[in-house]
């Protein structure tokens, strides 16, 4: 007994200083995706814009905030020992980040018209958004290990540092979004 | 009620709060995005509220879904 406290324990301990790394990699990611954002406003102003169709941003922004509450969902149950829900919850999140992936490089890429060497404002939306697009993946292949390794069993309300980071991380990539949709999408009018 | 029942209970009630303050974060997203989207196509120009509906909606992620309090909170505290 006294030796589970003590593992458990040590656990929570190692716990706090995963917290405190995966923060401080999130903040340093931050600096790059700041550095992008800070690029557009000098670049292109407050009047300027890519020529993008606006509902396709409005709907992948849509799809990627709803896949938040659902990676928010998953982790809450893993927390209070729902493994269904928060199977269901991660794979929910996972076929919505792929709508958002299909919905930015699948579509918004194939129906803009303009290509990346189209000037500043062209370059600025597909550096941003593929950049983006680049974590979104990462984030699906760290949410599909959590799936996989979620359904063997390998986690308990106890133990799931894995699932807190990918849902951390899941978040993240989100509110990278809620700034860069209105950077690209909003502000500013398309050139004539 | 035995002590097991009470437990599971404790257990039922804070998953349904944790279930209720993600979907409310949910609509207020929601709802601020479709204010995002109509103000950008009604008038582009209107950057200042864009970015403070922005800083809004990224504060409620952070604190509600990131668990931001989290980090600081003592070690062997966990919810």
């Amino acid at each position: 007994m006294t030796t589970v406290t003590t593992a458990l324990a040590e656990y929570r301990r190692r716990l706090a200083t995963n917290r405190l790394g995966l923060w401080l990699f999130i903040l340093s990611d931050s600096f790059v995706f700041g550095g992008l954002y800070i690029s557009r406003f000098y670049l292109l102003g407050t009047q300027g814009r890519p020529d993008v169709n606006q509902f396709v941003g409005f709907v992948v922004t849509l799809v990627l905030l709803i896949s938040s509450f659902f990676m928010n969902r998953a982790e809450t149950a893993m927390a209070h020992g729902d493994r269904k829900t928060f199977l269901r919850g991660t794979l929910t999140t996972l076929i919505l980040g792929l709508v958002f992936l299909i919905g930015v490089l699948g579509v918004e890429w194939q129906i803009a018209p303009f290509g990346p060497g189209d000037g500043t404002a062209a370059s600025l939306f597909y550096t941003m958004t593929g950049f983006h697009a680049f974590h979104v993946l990462t984030g699906l292949i760290f949410l599909a290990v959590v799936y996989r390794n979620g359904r063997k069993g390998l986690y308990s309300p106890e133990r799931h540092w894995a699932v807190e980071a990918a849902a951390v991380y899941w978040h993240f990539i989100d509110v990278v979004w809620i700034f860069y949709y209105p950077a690209l999408y909003l502000i500013g009018r398309p050139p004539i | 009620m035995d002590e097991k029942a009470v437990d599971e209970k404790v257990l039922e009630e804070k998953k349904l709060e944790a279930f209720r303050i993600g979907a409310g974060v949910l609509i207020l997203l929601a709802i601020m995005t479709i204010g995002e989207f109509w103000i950008g196509a009604v008038a582009s120009a209107w950057w200042a509220p864009l970015l403070a509906i922005a800083v809004l909606k990224a504060f409620f992620v952070m604190r509600d879904y990131m668990h931001l309090s989290r980090l600081f909170a003592p070690e062997e505290a966990e919810e």
